[in-house]
């Protein structure tokens, strides 16, 4: 509710926008991650019903992303209200949630397509799980880069 | 036609509008048109909550309405020679039908929250705006993660279809698949009643 020179009446909606864009890009990418790879357990479920439980690693690397974008959204809509906020804090809210978002969102994109065809892989070549593994954390890394940066966007 | 034609055609047009919009400003001389802070402010704050309510509500049902033809077709379809999956599988069709309510769950929390303002005071108008950007912001959030997370539990569910009639013991289990796809539309409205709890119309007490 601070209104001065420094912040215009419109200022807030950058904030809002930013803790918008924050939750929506990344469950955008988390849901594309767990449905792409749901499809392949769900396929590969028929023939390897035991590998049920080791391929969820995907599903549940493409959740943390949407967790992500809650974190860095209830950080931003905190800090609409506060005294001392000024348009340029509004507007740099807007730039972490942006970069969150989208950064998640890339994330989800990567987790879905390696997870689906990693989980395919893994039912017909046991030894492929590690690889699999691996290459979702490189996946799961980018979206704590957009994180990073959010954090540093908004505390530093 | 493709999807990329179509989406190429909407670009196309969207930036054909924007370009004779700024045209119409620069050449007559109504360059308060342009201004991002007259844009933002011209219409008032319930122009603002009322489009978030709306694409709150519309965007989730879009949502719910896309997961429950996923399954729904997966479900027919495999029913045909396995008769005994429909039943479980209405838990799928249940799942998506849920983001639908919490759509308009948080539609009218927000809704019965509007009211008139008299607009002389400035901290009673910054205060209404800033409701105004905050009811549109949670509006969005709740319509966009509700419809992605319909659209995601749709895909799993129709997956899960196929896998029962395969076998009748794989459903429990893409089950687990598919809440974690649901709890995206729970981030949503959580976010959505954190933005908007804080959003005071009227006139300052």
């Amino acid at each position: 509710m601070s209104i001065s020179p420094e912040r215009p009446i419109y200022s807030p909606f950058f904030s809002v926008m930013g803790a918008t864009s924050a939750m929506v890009f990344s469950s955008m990418g988390a849901a594309y991650g767990t449905a792409k790879s749901g499809v392949g357990i769900a396929a590969m479920a028929i023939m390897k019903p035991e590998l049920i439980m080791k391929s969820v690693v995907p599903v549940v690397m493409a959740g943390i992303l949407a967790i992500y974008g809650v974190v860095v959204a209830v950080l931003i809509a905190n800090t609409i209200n506060k005294e001392g906020t000024t348009m340029a804090k509004d507007l740099t809210n807007m730039g972490a949630g942006l970069s969150v978002g989208l950064s998640a969102m890339a994330a989800g994109f990567a987790i879905g397509i390696v997870g689906d065809a990693g989980v395919r892989g893994t039912a017909q070549q046991p030894k492929l799980f590690v690889g699999m593994v691996l290459m979702l954390i490189f996946a799961e890394v980018l979206g704590l880069y957009g994180l990073i940066t959010a954090l540093v966007m908004m505390y530093a | 036609m493709s999807i990329k034609t179509g989406i190429a055609s909407a670009l196309t047009l969207l930036g054909t509008f924007i370009s004779f919009y700024i045209v119409y400003a620069l050449l007559t001389n109504q360059l308060f048109l342009l201004d991002i802070g007259w844009l933002l402010t011209a219409f008032g704050p319930i122009y603002w909550a009322s489009l978030g309510i709306g694409l709150a509500m519309g965007l989730s049902v879009m949502g719910a309405a896309w997961g429950i033809w996923s399954t729904g077709a997966s479900v027919m379809g495999g029913g045909v020679m396995v008769p005994r999956i429909y039943s479980k599988n209405l838990v799928s069709i249940i799942f998506c039908e849920a983001v639908a309510i919490y759509g308009i769950i948080v539609s009218i929390i927000m809704a019965t929250g509007l009211k008139p303002y008299n607009g002389d005071d400035p901290a009673t108008l910054a205060m209404n705006y800033e409701s105004g950007y905050r009811v549109f912001g949670a509006g969005m959030i709740t319509g966009f993660c509700n419809l992605f997370c319909g659209i995601c539990v749709g895909i799993i569910g129709s997956s899960a279809a196929l896998a029962d009639a395969a076998n009748d013991k794989l459903f429990v289990k893409v089950l687990v698949i598919e809440i974690f796809g649901s709890v995206l539309g729970l981030f949503g409205i959580i976010l959505a009643l954190i933005l908007s709890s804080e959003a005071k119309f009227g006139e300052m007490k």
